[in-house]
């Protein structure tokens, strides 16, 4: 088999995957709970973080993408996996209203959709993104993005313009 | 990397390699157009409401854009507004055909928030109806590779095993498809009395005739060979990078199952094997899945062995309150990892809850593999994914 | 009575009962097929079938001829609409047509012409006329495929058809039907599928692709095309269509029958009926219907490429051969 799943015992596996986040990029916060590396990067670091996790230390799977509206902020989280026991969970917190952040396609190509539901779903603009369509929600005449707590569940205002 | 111009590129490049396009100078030269097709949302083949919108030159595909929605609740947003337990039944509308899964993936996501202590005999229950559910779900995917390949009569052979694994069902939790069974700590009801003599009696029935009904009248036809060897083929590599998971990935000889991997429930103290296959095509998806099906006949049979007595239900308080925080769970759902991700504020009902389902995970790979491959290979490479409706929908 | 015989008897007006008579004929027969491809259907896939209109079900094409006739004859907007509504006639008439030429019985045959088989193919042929009309009127994708691909297939299918009915042409040393099955009297050892094997089997599996079943019904592909050139027809129409395709089964086991498997030839001399040898004739011709209803839901699809690969690399190469070892035989005997 051509791919190369990483080996050894899980907990120096993730030991070894806190120190490689840890030695290449500046984290806010990082912890191991579980089986679970716990990150919190800033927006702009999210692609490097990715990117070393992926490259440099072998975490081949991307599970998905999701955000949660704080009011005001939003937190998008990235789980990966290392399909061995060990995941990786890295958070980024992006202030204010219209959220932009960089696209992980590159990397992870299976973000592709991920990315494109997250911006249907909250209108979080994935710079870079190759193909940034609504995914479940009308492509025309829709300019709502129903996840957001902001959203009210009112059928006559969700449908105008529709008809 | 999924950028227009790489798609166009690989498309020449398989198309040069098949001789399926026609080459572009000749295109030129004649005036030649492709042909637009909207395959969808009405088509019996596409598992659902799936929209397709097909760019044909000749009847080569050459670019494939998959248009989802149709059926999409927003189930994420109902979530929000009910309160945990609340939220039990409409997980059973995600994958239809793999309710149980769903259910057990949420409550495990609850538990997790909660961190309830569970019965061991409600977690063999569990394991064992999930297990089940996965042979309820395969049989019949075995069948719809073959009815999309135009041979009728194994979706029927397939739907009577199901029917039969749905009679198990009714018996036990008084639904034949939306069960609401599994509650948070626990699940609803026993075992009905003789209930495990009977589910026993029909594995044993199913080890018998399985191989005759699914494999021999199946595998070493020439016709189905020749529709699926080769078609859909994905290196290791690719399946990864395209975030597949269950047998779409562990046909290419990915070795990963969340139940061995990730053991959830009682899977560590069980013994089974991860069936891969090297080919990764559909045929191999199709071996896939028909090894899968033994190794669930030999779950159920250790799990009815060694069903413990005492409680289904644990100390969880009608009334869910979890406290703040995160909770998450992935379990090896018949399509592949099936995983919840909720976000409580502390209050009755949770403040996000996100599925990362293994049908939209999957589904990505049509618009990767399908262009070069001929109009009617589309269908076996939906029997290779299996994706469900309701599952890529939410 | 004897007048009106005799009157019977008088050439056009018994032509043009007779051609009455083969039309009926042949509607029925699309009937009973639907019938008995439900029924078999049913037993291979081990459920009941129709079973609930008339007793054991038998009422069943009854009912779904009356469905059809109320039913809507809706045709799309932009359709060409001459085409679009005569395409099921020029798909139903070629079929109908050619069962005037095929000896039921000894002395039963309507028109017994003396190039029939000549002219079973050029009728025949017209067949793909109508799939073409049919994908091209409706003005759709899916028809259009489906009748590109029923064009292809149909044209290619013919060779190897002819080709396989070249041995049986030089073995009988007749166009003619009728001269094809007195060649074959006397037992079944003297009928042509035993000399002419993988002719017979050649022409067997053109038959197939010819009135386009499973593993061949790839113009209809109703899980890739839905139904490809009769996608967008409904009511009559449709049953027209149906008519026509069960008509060219029925005809096709026919044709196998009397050139391969001698016609109302009995199978030993002994078991001569005389007159009543038309038993002889639909025994053999409903033996070919059932297995191409066998097939039918058996086995599943082939590919377009595939399709034309084994019609042009094996089928054609195999009945050349064949033609000429059979035709060095006679040249020798």
């Amino acid at each position: 088999m051509a791919v190369r799943l990483p080996e050894g015992a899980l907990e120096d596996r993730l030991e070894r995957y806190l120190e490689g986040f840890r030695n290449r990029h500046g984290l806010e916060e990082s912890e191991v709970v579980g089986n679970t590396v716990r990150l919190l990067v800033s927006p702009e670091a999210v692609p490097a973080v990715l990117t070393t996790a992926r490259e440099e230390l072998g975490v081949l799977h991307l599970s998905y993408v999701t955000v949660v509206d704080r009011m005001g902020s939003f937190e998008i989280t990235y789980e990966l996996a290392d399909l061995r026991g060990g995941q990786v969970r890295v958070k980024a917190v992006v202030e204010g209203e219209e959220p932009v952040i960089g696209t992980v396609t590159h990397i992870y190509p299976t973000a592709n959709w991920h990315e494109r539901e997250a911006y249907d779903m909250f209108g979080v603009a994935f710079a870079g993104h190759p193909d940034l369509r609504r995914v479940y929600m009308w492509q025309d005449h829709f300019d709502h993005h129903p996840l957001l707590k902001s959203f009210e569940i009112n059928t006559r205002r969700t449908f105008e313009g529709l008809r | 990397m999924l950028s227009e111009e790489r798609n166009i590129e690989s498309v020449a490049l398989s198309g040069r390699e098949t001789g399926r396009l026609t080459d572009p100078d000749i295109r030129d030269e004649f005036g030649l157009e492709t042909m637009d097709m909207n395959m969808g949302p009405q088509h019996p083949a596409m598992h659902g409401l799936l929209r397709l919108i097909l760019e044909l030159d000749g009847e080569t595909v050459v670019r494939c854009d998959p248009v989802m929605g149709y059926l999409h609740r927003c189930q994420e947003k109902i979530a929000e507004n009910r309160m945990y337990p609340a939220v039990i039944p409409l997980t059973d509308r995600l994958d239809y055909f793999a309710n149980m899964h769903n259910e057990h993936g949420y409550c495990l996501a609850v538990e997790d928030l909660l961190e309830a202590e569970i019965p061991p005999r409600a977690e063999h229950i569990r394991v064992l109806m999930s297990e089940l559910m996965r042979l309820a779900s395969h049989i019949p995917s075995i069948g719809f590779l073959l009815l999309e390949l135009g041979a009728f009569t194994p979706i029927l052979y397939s739907f009577r095993e199901r029917e039969r694994i749905q009679n198990i069902f009714e018996a036990v939790t008084g639904a034949r498809m939306m069960y609401h069974y599994i509650r948070i700590g626990g699940v609803k009801a026993d075992l009905p009395p003789g209930m495990e003599d009977q589910i026993w009696e029909y594995i044993e029935g199913l080890e018998q005739r399985f191989t005759r009904d699914f494999v021999d009248l199946i595998a070493g036809n020439e016709i189905f060979v020749s529709r699926t060897r080769d078609i859909g083929k994905m290196s290791p590599e690719k399946a990864l990078e395209m975030g597949l998971t269950g047998p779409p990935l562990r046909c290419t000889g990915v070795d990963f199952d969340v139940r061995r991997d990730y053991p959830y429930s009682i899977y560590d103290e069980l013994d089974f094997d991860v069936i891969t296959d090297d080919a990764g095509d559909v045929e191999a998806s199709y071996r896939v899945r028909i090894g899968e099906c033994l190794q669930s006949i030999r779950l159920i049979k250790q799990l009815l062995e060694r069903m413990p007595e005492g409680e289904v239900m644990g100390k969880v308080g009608r009334r869910v309150r979890p406290p703040e925080g995160e909770g998450f769970s992935r379990i090896e759902s018949p399509r592949g990892e099936f995983a919840v991700h909720i976000v409580s504020d502390g209050s009755d009902t949770p403040y996000r809850v996100h599925y990362r389902d293994p049908s939209f995970a999957n589904m990505q790979l049509l618009q990767e593999i399908v262009p070069g491959h001929y109009l009617p290979d589309i269908m076996p490479i939906m029997g290779l994914i299996d994706p469900v409706s309701g599952g890529w929908d939410k | 009575m004897q007048t009106v015989l005799n009157l019977l008897e008088q050439e056009p007006l018994r032509f043009i009962l007779a051609f009455g008579a083969i039309l009926f004929l042949t509607l029925n027969l699309a009937a009973v097929l639907t019938m008995a491809e439900r029924k078999v259907s049913a037993y291979i896939h081990l459920r009941y079938g129709p079973n609930r209109v008339g007793p054991r079900g038998i009422l069943q094409p009854l009912a779904d001829v009356f469905k059809l006739f109320t039913k809507e004859n809706v045709s799309p907007n932009r359709a060409d609409r001459w085409i679009f509504l005569a395409a099921p006639i020029a798909m139903f008439l070629p079929a109908a047509v050619v069962w005037l030429v095929i000896p039921f019985a000894p002395g039963a045959v309507v028109a017994d012409i003396n190039v029939a088989i000549l002219f079973f193919v050029a009728v025949t042929s017209i067949g793909a006329l109508g799939v073409i009309m049919a994908g091209y009127g409706s003005r759709s994708t899916f028809s259009l495929l489906g009748a590109l691909r029923g064009a292809a297939q149909m044209i290619s299918y013919e060779v190897p058809l002819i080709l396989s009915l070249l041995g049986v042409v030089v073995l009988a040393g007749s166009l003619s039907f009728v001269d094809v099955v007195e060649a074959q009297a006397g037992g079944f050892w003297n009928w042509y599928f035993l000399p002419l094997f993988p002719t017979f089997l050649a022409f067997y599996i053109s038959g197939l692709a010819e009135v386009k079943r499973v593993p061949f019904d790839l113009p209809e592909g109703e899980s890739e095309i839905v139904g490809g050139f009769m996608i967008e027809y409904s009511g009559m129409t449709w049953a027209l269509i149906q008519a026509a395709e069960f008509a060219g089964m029925g005809l096709m086991s026919a044709i196998t029958t009397t050139l391969f498997l001698g016609g109302w030839q009995p199978p030993f001399e002994f078991l001569d009926l005389g007159q009543f040898n038309w038993v002889w004739f639909g025994l053999k011709t409903a033996l070919i219907m059932f297995t191409f209803q066998w097939i039918r839901w058996s086995i599943p699809r082939l590919r377009m490429d595939q399709l034309m690969d084994l019609g042009w690399k094996v089928l054609v190469p195999l009945t050349l051969v064949w033609l000429v070892v059979v035709a060095g035989v006679m040249l020798i005997v």
